[in-house]
């Protein structure tokens, strides 16, 4: 029975790549818990398995071994009721924005929503990049815009949908200090008046300070859960 | 617009024009080449199917295709012995002796007409400009004389040599040719041409539609294609009364003269039987052409897949299903194929006045139909273009083509 307070349980998660004496074990065992309205930073040295970790949060790649529960239901490892909560329970914020690069700003947010089978949000989403201060560019594509404009549209995508968990891969770390901070910012303020629940993966002493719990990682492990 | 196909395709326009040109061409060459096979062949069933007549009377040891024959053939008495025997169910009979000669390039089928019944062989239609060849010319003079030195009247002929014959200012054999055939060979009223080793003066000028390109006097073609005999025609039309079933009509006359009698109406399956294999080889041409086409567009579809990894990823990490990016890939087929076919059939019909144009003879057919033929086609082509590329979209690993980025 998953605990209503927690939006995010992973117990005894595993998974490892490659065969043979090649083969590579990325998380060994990783226990982890997030409440509903928290605000977590993941750190670790390069290699630790932050991303995996991120991956295996995000619904693009199942565990090895361990279960994870989200929003109180057990992640199946596949079939339809993934992808019905990858579609509407996540929201991710890549290191590089990841942004379509033949779609304006807004057509970026609609195309995910369209993949999510949401519609009529049109309202909402002005708002949303009004409040990311991004409504300028909204009919700009990737190109013609700033990188710390990029990022806080890629903020605005994630959001859109209005997941229970916001998911962030090093964010700053394609920013320069300027657009690292105000996107830092933003999350803080999300936190604060959202109660939005994020999970950011950094190795960034600076990005983690924002966060409300930090945890590291080592060797597929959280060390200090 | 956040249609992704149509975006981009329009973000990579030259990619996107080439990929549709590729179809294009291809559709333009399946319409064309079906146009211009099929519209050669219709052309000349049109024109026979214009003769104001109801049935074809030929010789049976020509078997039942009597599409490609010419020379001496039937005798002419049979025009007599049918109308006698079957004189209330046929209103005339109309003997015409057909020979292929070489004009502006090509061969045209010269057809030998008696100057009264002409008018049949047009269905009334006159001439647009000169007049018909003379029976009572000098050449056919000659000719009289010599058929009445044959007789009993023992009379001698006129003194014409075959020089004077070939001489151009002689006014002996004569011509009228289709408007066609005047355009294509740059032809002109009193001109004189060269042909089968005579000289014509051109007399007149036929409406394009008419039964053959080239008319003469029935005597002279018999006379100069059937070894001088004068008593032979290539084949009759038969016209009957009105309301007469044409089939038991056949039937009779077939059984009077015992020769092959077919409904004029046949003359078009005639052809298709003796020259369809063409059509076999057009086609396969064409669905080389189509399947190049296609090969164009699934090998730019699988290169937009592995370009886009990053996003089909980006897509997959929102929730996009298979069916989503499939429908993706898809699209973006159907939307380059419905460029290139709207270009295909625009090139077309561009392609048939270009060819009408340098070939006058040449007759380019583009019907709804095969219109309609080749966009199934470019439909199914698009479709099963897109299978392979959409499958690797699908199969695209959201961790590697993100942690690759």
């Amino acid at each position: 029975m998953a605990d209503e307070e927690n939006i995010l349980a992973a117990r005894g998660l595993e998974k490892s790549y490659g065969s043979g004496p090649a083969r590579v074990h990325v998380l060994r065992g990783l226990d982890l818990t997030v409440r509903r309205g928290e605000f977590l930073a993941v750190m670790g040295p390069s290699g630790c398995g932050k991303s995996t970790l991120l991956h295996i949060l995000g619904l693009v790649t199942p565990p090895d071994a361990g279960t994870l529960e989200l929003c109180g239901r057990v992640v199946p490892r596949g079939g339809g009721e993934l992808q019905r909560m990858r579609q509407r329970n996540v929201g991710t914020v890549f290191q590089r924005f990841n942004l379509l690069g033949v779609l304006t700003a807004e057509h970026n947010v609609a195309i995910s929503l369209r993949v999510r089978g949401l519609a009529g949000t049109d309202g909402r989403v002005r708002r949303l990049f009004e409040e990311m201060g991004v409504e300028h560019v909204m009919r700009r594509k990737p190109g013609q815009m700033s990188i710390g404009e990029q990022q806080r549209v890629a903020v605005v995508r994630a959001l859109a949908h209005e997941p229970d968990l916001l998911l962030a891969d090093e964010p700053t770390g394609n920013l320069d200090s300027d657009n690292a901070e105000r996107l830092l910012a933003l999350f803080a303020e999300l936190h604060h008046s959202r109660r939005q629940t994020i999970v950011m993966i950094t190795h960034s002493a600076e990005a983690a300070s924002v966060a409300r719990r930090v945890v590291h990682m080592r060797d597929g492990k959280l060390i200090d859960a | 617009m956040d249609y992704l196909p149509l975006a981009n395709i329009l973000h990579h326009k030259l990619r996107s024009v080439l990929s549709a040109l590729g179809i294009g061409i291809g559709v333009c060459m399946f319409i064309t080449l079906a146009g211009l096979s099929r519209g050669s062949l219709g052309e000349i069933a049109d024109r026979w199917e214009s003769v104001d007549a109801d049935l074809i009377v030929f010789p049976r040891g020509w078997g039942e295709n009597a599409s490609d024959k010419s020379g001496s053939a039937l005798p002419d008495r049979f025009a007599e012995r049918i109308a006698a025997a079957h004189g209330r169910i046929v209103r005339r009979v109309i003997p015409v002796f057909t020979w292929q000669f070489k004009l502006a390039g090509q061969d045209q089928t010269a057809v030998g007409v008696d100057s009264d019944q002409w008018g049949y062989l047009t269905s009334g239609r006159k001439l647009s400009s000169g007049r018909l060849a003379d029976p009572q010319g000098r050449f056919g003079r000659w000719l009289n004389e010599k058929l009445l030195t044959a007789g009993t009247q023992g009379d001698q002929p006129l003194e014409l040599t075959e020089q004077d014959l070939s001489d151009p200012n002689h006014d002996g054999l004569e011509l009228v040719i289709d408007s066609r055939l005047a355009r294509a060979g740059g032809y002109r009223l009193g001109q004189v041409v060269e042909a089968a080793n005579h000289h014509w003066t051109i007399v007149g000028i036929a409406p394009a539609g008419v039964m053959a390109r080239v008319f003469m006097p029935r005597p002279t073609a018999q006379y100069l294609f059937g070894n001088g005999d004068v008593t032979k025609s290539t084949l009759m039309f038969v016209k009957l009364a009105d309301g007469v079933d044409v089939g038991p009509a056949a039937r009779a006359i077939a059984a009077t003269t015992g020769q092959e009698v077919v409904p004029l109406t046949r003359y078009r399956g005639m052809l298709l039987e003796k020259f369809g294999i063409m059509f076999v080889y057009v086609d396969a041409v064409n669905v080389i052409a189509m399947v190049i086409a296609f090969l164009f567009i699934m090998i730019t579809l699988y290169t937009m897949v592995l370009q886009r990894t990053r996003e089909i990823a980006i897509l997959k990490s929102c929730g996009a299903s298979d069916f989503f990016l499939l429908r993706q890939v898809l699209a973006e087929s159907l939307l380059l194929t419905g460029a290139g076919t709207a270009a295909g059939v625009a090139l077309s019909f561009l392609a048939g006045w270009i060819i009408q144009a340098a070939r006058p003879l040449l007759t380019v057919t583009i019907t709804g139909h095969w219109i309609a033929v080749a966009a199934w086609v470019a439909l199914a082509g698009a479709v099963a273009a897109a299978g392979y590329p959409a499958w690797r979209a699908t199969r695209v690993d959201v961790v590697e083509a993100l942690t690759l980025e």
